[in-house]
């Protein structure tokens, strides 16, 4: 009994000694200025403040959030929309394979983050811009895991399927693609990290609304606390979204 | 078989001119040259860039400014990784104190870090590079950790019972059998952090690879934005490559199933 309760204890212990020395050095001893660490407990005071209060930044957190999340899903979906079609034809049809394949393998070498620039200056700051920042960096890792996933098909599989009479669409659709899944969920899940943090960086270099617009904003005005309640609620929706994904994929993958 | 490779290549020229046969064409469709810049123009840029300086240096001093970047923030996050991966993975009081940070960060992507580390570094190179060690350091960590966790049980088990202390069990079982795994980790971080710096030079910086591409924003010129993700493509390539060859000319004993 002693034993079951000793690891969470000492987990408990170093979040609150951590909280406490933070406190600590602010609170009591001001060792740091307001504008690079705020104490803990106005970051809590800042939080509830937000939910309602639109100063500096013209938003409550919660018109930032929903900002944030219409642009970052708008390009997840397409993103996925159009990757996981031609990702899955890369990699069962040769020709197609040996002509994008080339295209792909440099594309994925550049960071979504450095098309920013591009959008910017070809669609402006608005929504599309955003979006398609995103779709670029999540069409590309769509494709690469799906491709990766189609791959690696069990050949025996293939042969059995093929000794039953099967043609190479029903090959693909009933033995490639649910093979494949686990690699497709991956691939989901890996993009979407890439679609937040895309949308973040996108947000921080031009944008008058959402998280990364919030937290840049509060940087210029000094507001560490403000700066600290954006990236707590840019992590925690980034984290709850992806809890969504790995829940959707228990439910759709089987045998796993 | 080499019949393969002979139309793999073949094709994949195909596809790269044919690839820029489209970008030229797209150039000059009125449509899309908002977006598309003329490809003649961003060859010229990258080729006059090489003795030119754009801005302060030359193409060469940008990709030095990156890299000297990469390096510091690549460097410190691989060394606290290893350590804090191996301390989260190896003792269970290890991981209960790591564990909890461990959790609370890993979501926050690293560029959310950006306003932080200006706030807290200035603008000066400490907080890019405290903005790449924290983006890579989780990664690190996280497949650190994987690897010593994966063990082989019955290894473990063995060498106890051949008399192994605790100390003998790390160096002779649990540190060998994990190095393949702390070297897929160095290589995606390597990747990670090409990126943030990336991100980092984007918001703030007064040269550097990712300050041509902002430059080539603020300016509205195209064939600058252009050159500058393509060499931010093929040097980031280039790093990657000569990782994996460090990675397969010291883990020789040890092919990677992947």
């Amino acid at each position: 009994m002693k034993g079951q309760f000793k690891y969470p204890a000492i987990s408990i212990l170093s979040i609150s000694a951590f909280i406490l020395i933070w406190y600590l050095v602010t609170a009591v001893f001001n060792l740091f200025p307001v504008t690079m660490l705020p104490n803990p407990l106005t970051i809590v005071q800042s939080f509830i403040n937000k939910l309602f209060s639109t100063v500096p930044d013209g938003g409550t957190l919660f018109e930032h959030i929903w900002a944030s999340l219409t642009v970052a899903l708008t390009g997840y979906i397409v993103g996925i929309l159009v990757g996981l079609p031609i990702g899955i034809a890369m990699a069962w049809f040769k020709r197609i394979d040996y002509i994008i394949r080339p295209v792909f393998d440099f594309l994925r070498t550049i960071p979504g983050i450095a098309w920013i620039p591009i959008f910017t200056v070809g669609l402006g700051i608005g929504l599309t811009a955003k979006a398609a920042i995103i779709f670029i960096g999540v069409f590309v890792g769509t494709v690469v895991n799906v491709y990766t996933g189609i791959k690696q098909t069990n050949e025996v599989h293939v042969w059995v399927a093929k000794i039953f009479g099967a043609n190479s669409f029903e090959i693909l659709w009933s033995v490639a693609i649910p093979s494949a899944l686990p690699y497709i969920f991956t691939g989901l899940r890996v993009s979407f990290g890439m679609a937040w943090l895309g949308l973040i960086a996108a947000e921080l270099i031009a944008a008058e609304r959402g998280l990364g617009y919030m937290i840049q904003v509060a940087r210029n005005f000094g507001r560490p606390d403000l700066v600290i309640v954006g990236m707590i609620t840019i992590g925690g929706i980034g984290a709850l979204l992806t809890i969504g994904l790995e829940m959707l994929e228990k439910k759709v993958v089987k045998g796993n | 078989m080499e019949n393969e490779n002979r139309d793999k290549i073949i094709w994949g020229a195909i596809s790269l001119v044919t690839l820029i046969i489209i970008w030229y064409f797209a150039s000059r469709l009125k449509s899309m040259n908002m977006l598309v810049p003329n490809p003649i123009d961003v060859f010229k840029f990258l080729y006059h860039g090489t003795y030119e300086p754009i801005g302060t240096y030359s193409i060469w001093g940008h990709i030095l400014w990156s890299m000297s970047r990469v390096m510091v923030g690549y460097v410190l996050a691989a060394i606290f990784g290893i350590i804090l991966g191996i301390a989260m993975a190896w003792t269970k009081t290890g991981e209960a104190i790591i564990r909890p940070f461990y959790l609370m960060i890993r979501p926050i992507p690293s560029i959310a870090w950006i306003p932080l580390a200006i706030l807290w570094f200035g603008i000066a190179e400490q907080s890019k590079y405290f903005i790449i060690f924290i983006g890579t350091l989780l990664i690190i960590m996280t497949n650190v950790a994987d690897g010593v966790r994966s063990v082989d049980k019955n290894l473990l088990g063995a060498a106890r019972m051949l008399g192994a202390t605790e100390k003998q069990l790390f160096h002779k079982v649990v540190l060998p059998s994990a190095v393949p795994q702390i070297f897929s980790g160095l290589q995606v971080g390597l990747g990670v952090s090409w990126a943030t710096m990336i991100a980092a030079e984007l918001v703030r910086s007064s040269e550097g690879l990712g300050w041509i591409i902002i430059m080539g924003q603020d300016s509205v010129n195209m064939p600058q934005i252009y050159g500058g993700i393509l060499l931010i493509g093929i040097v980031g390539l280039i790093i990657v490559t000569l990782m994996r060859g460090v990675e397969s000319s010291l883990c020789k004993w040890n092919v990677r199933g992947r």
